[in-house]
């Protein structure tokens, strides 16, 4: 690294950050602090009708950028990327109706779901003279609607997405989850009983890209090839690190509501009440993401919407430190971390030493998550004078990030872009 | 916090673990590393009695710094960034990387600055077994104005604690001068990577990668009226992944732009990435065939500081364990022409459900993604030589040339018991 790289070399995080502290002082202001959002955030109702305008807004990104994005978002509030995520029961018919503000025709797409219809009739591909122009009936520009209503799939997580100028409108942001519940049992994730999971922790990752070149052309009207796109930032739910453990739903995020941050406590065996968590995997690009959680497998149990096994359903799920999602594909795993070695401080310490303070390097940039403190839950020791320090009680903090390192960064600066972290309390939990 | 844990090694570069250590020290150091650079070649891992209270423990010391690597010299020249105008002859790119120093004394190490090596040494550990794995960081001597630091992230280890996990802002980094020991107490058998964590998309192009394995506890218990000294890959409970031959792979590419830059003082855009050689172990082939080395002398020439080798020798019959590992940044299809691969094992995790039941994947091929790993078995067929190589061939040439390059290598196999028993992976 060179420590005098050009400003657009510099992670600007640590610097917005920065800023934001000082501010702090002065007015509430989020930090980097992982805050922590339980149970994921549907929209849901009892008759499984949604209304989503297709349109357009700006999601900010973590080195100060400001980038135009198409997405949908519910009728009835502001633009939101990624698509709000609608959450059904297996089995049931849900109407979706998209309404288009956009300057060109749109449409939704629902891979792996039944009896797919727009406007009652079953959807169809559209051509003109021309060929192909849609991969279903699409909205017209500006003011067009569709109403399009399928059976929900087999339990699990699947995108909805754009079938109109796909190329384009994927990486526009035209893309959403969809997740799927066994009837009656909402806690599992696919129909297996050795699915289930803890409701409060449970995630989506949806995975996807940006070249900001192609969205300034378009939101200026310009002519672009989008066979040249050229990715340089890399979203976890419409977010890059460090934004991506900000809670759901943070304020100075306005139109990015999802984090990404699991939050964890270390697993008891054999405790009812100590269930994984569950973290739904989607590509909503066209390369694949390797995502990498760091310090603990996760173990696949769902993939497209379909439970991993073999004959007789014989149990086929594996266990993964690297999930390795395709485009258009999805996959839920099982996540748990087991205190191995109950490092203790009195009576069982870690083998070797903690370098004193000066001996370390703690950030490298001006905060760090690590509490200076080797053990769980363990008081919180000394950082650097000038080093912010997000950690509350003692929490273990894990990265868990897309492993094809370029996209691991907001446009080439690391620590940030596809990233996320996952927070491990202590077992009697973190008092703050 | 206690007290007792803010005690720091005396300075500089503590050699406090392996002094304690003794002649025990020395014998565990051979059960730890393979492939290194230490003039007497590491004895054969021996079988040790079972864990009891306190398990065995091995000690490792790595340095990291810079240096210089070469390419094969037939490939395309693409000036003005490789070869690299700075590189001392008979060298070509300048890298990143570790080297093992265990046992060597502290001037020694500290001439190790500017003397890399690309894979990093590989590692094999007992399940089981302790590891006290020290780093030194000896600092970049083509680049003295960086300071960096190094860690070392065993990447997949499970259930890790933060401080041993090597990710510099969720734990510590090392500065340069000064050393950190990481420890380790593996659980699960299997093939695991490792790498530096600092400013990772850097690091890891750069070089610091390189394999680590565990053995299984099957090792010391066999099954299936097995004799002691069968090796199994994991703990398999039916021998179904006994084998004769092991062979370690790191996959990885090289964009030799980005390590021009590094030399001679330059940014890179990341989100540029666009590599111009494929690499196995750290070389690409025909250089994948040559021996391995020993990066504390000269014998390899242009190849000393890359001492992997990637060519696999077997008999006729032999069972052969392949331990791929990606830490590139593309997805790779490796496929061997003629044989039938099966992968009892992804990412250090045996293809076997929570119910027991075994779903091992048998092809021709095998896919792998960056940062995942796989063990894939095979028999050797009847005498010959057979290729292994990535089947995207675009991937199958030296700096954008013509010609064969990249990731290949040969499996030669010899009528059965023509070699005796392989004593260290990779030979």
């Amino acid at each position: 690294m060179n420590p005098t790289r050009s400003p657009r070399f510099t992670s600007a995080a640590p610097v917005v950050l920065a800023v934001a502290i000082v501010v702090a002082l002065t007015m509430p202001m989020p930090s980097a602090a992982a805050a922590t959002t339980d149970g994921l955030p549907c929209e849901a109702n009892s008759a499984n009708t949604f209304s989503l305008d297709a349109k357009a807004g700006y999601v900010s990104t973590p080195d100060g950028n400001s980038i135009y994005m198409w997405s949908y978002s519910s009728s009835t509030k502001a633009f939101q990327l990624p698509g709000p995520m609608l959450c059904v029961d297996s089995g049931v018919t849900v109407t979706v109706v998209l309404h288009n503000t956009l300057p060109e025709a749109t449409s939704i797409v629902f891979p792996g779901q039944h009896h797919q219809r727009a406007n009652g009739h079953p959807a169809q591909p559209q051509a003109d003279t021309t060929g192909l122009t849609s991969l279903t009936d699409a909205a017209a520009p500006l003011t067009g609607s569709v109403t399009y209503t399928f059976t929900a799939g087999s339990p699990g997580t699947y995108l909805y997405e754009s079938g109109t100028d796909v190329a384009k409108q994927r990486e526009m942001g035209l893309s959403g989850a969809l997740v799927v519940r066994p009837p009656g049992q909402p806690d599992h994730a696919n129909g297996r009983a050795d699915s289930a999971f803890d409701l409060n922790r449970e995630y989506v990752y949806l995975l996807s890209e940006v070249d900001p070149d192609l969205h300034l052309a378009v939101e200026r009207k310009r002519a672009f090839d989008v066979t040249k796109t050229k990715a340089r930032y890399f979203f976890i739910n419409g977010r890059s690190m460090p934004d991506t453990i900000a809670p759901t739903g943070a304020a100075w995020l306005p139109n990015q509501p999802y984090g990404s941050l699991v939050h964890l406590k270390p697993f008891v065996p054999g405790d009812p009440d100590s269930r994984p968590a569950l973290v739904r995997y989607l590509n909503a690009g066209s390369v694949n993401y390797p995502f990498h959680p760091h310090g603990n497998d996760q173990r696949v149990i769902t993939e497209d919407g379909q439970p991993v096994q073999g004959a007789g359903g014989s149990d086929a799920s594996y266990d993964k430190f690297l999930i390795d999602i395709g485009p258009g594909q999805s996959a839920d795993t099982l996540d748990q971390w087991v205190d191995a070695e109950h490092w203790n401080g009195e009576t069982n310490p870690i083998p070797v030493p903690l370098p004193q303070l000066q001996d370390q390097i703690v950030g490298p940039g001006t905060e760090t998550w690590f509490s200076e403190n080797p053990y769980l839950g363990g008081q919180p020791g000394e950082v650097p004078a000038g080093v912010v320090r997000n950690n509350q009680c003692g929490e273990y903090y894990m990265v868990a990030h897309s492993h094809a390192l370029e996209q691991a960064t907001n446009y080439g600066a690391s620590f940030g872009g596809m990233m996320t972290l996952v927070r491990i309390d202590p077992a009697a939990g973190c008092p703050s | 916090m206690t007290s007792d844990n803010q005690q720091r090694p005396p300075r500089p570069m503590s050699r406090r673990a392996l002094l304690q250590g003794g002649a025990a020290t020395v014998a565990a150091v051979a059960g730890g590393r393979l492939l290194g650079s230490r003039l007497d070649a590491p004895a054969p891992t021996t079988v040790r009695p079972a864990a009891a209270v306190v398990p065995p423990v091995t000690e490792v010391h790595f340095a990291a710094t810079d240096g210089w690597v070469s390419m094969p010299s037939g490939a395309r020249q693409n000036p003005p960034f490789w070869p690299d105008s700075l590189a001392p002859s008979p060298f070509d790119l300048y890298v990143f990387g570790f080297r093992d120093v265990t046992g060597l004394d502290d001037a020694t190490v500290k001439a190790q600055r500017g003397k890399a090596q690309i894979s990093a040494p590989l590692l094999a550990f007992d399940q089981g077994t302790d590891i006290k794995l020290t780093l030194t960081n000896l600092g970049l001597s083509v680049r003295p104005d960086l300071t960096d630091g190094h860690t070392v992230h065993w990447h997949g280890f499970q259930n890790a604690i933060p401080l041993f996990d090597g990710v510099p802002e969720l734990s510590i980094s090392v500065p340069i001068g000064r050393d950190f020991t990481y420890f380790y107490r593996p659980h699960e058998a299997g093939t695991y990577m490792y790498h530096c964590h600092f400013e990772d998309v850097e690091h890891v192009q750069m070089g610091m990668t390189g394999v680590v394995f565990v053995r299984p506890a099957q090792n010391k218990a066999p099954v299936g009226g097995d004799p002691l000294g069968t090796k199994y890959a994991y703990n398999d409970g039916d021998g179904s992944t006994r084998y004769q031959r092991e062979f370690a792979f790191m996959l990885t590419e090289i964009w030799a732009e980005a390590h021009y830059r590094d030399a001679h003082i330059q940014t890179t855009d990341w989100t540029d990435f666009s590599p111009s050689f494929w690499t196995m172990n750290g070389r690409c082939y025909p250089d994948t065939l040559a021996p391995n080395g020993n990066p504390m002398t000269t014998t390899a020439g242009r190849l000393q500081y890359q001492p992997n080798s990637s060519l696999i020798t077997a008999n006729e019959g032999d069972r052969v364990l392949l331990r791929l590992a990606n830490l590139g940044y593309q997805n790779h299809s490796l496929t061997a022409d003629g044989i039938t691969l099966t992968t009892v094992a992804k990412d250090a995790a045996p293809l076997v459900g929570r119910d027991g039941t075994k779903h091992y994947l048998t092809g021709n091929s095998v896919e792998i993604g960056p940062g995942e790993s796989r063990d894939v078995l095979f028999t050797a067929p009847s005498p010959g030589t057979y290729l292994l190589y990535d089947r995207d061939y675009g991937y199958l040439n030296n700096g954008g040339g013509g010609g064969y390059g990249g990731q290949l290598t040969e499996i030669r196999v010899s009528p059965a018991g023509t070699l005796g028993p392989q004593t260290t992976p990779n030979s």
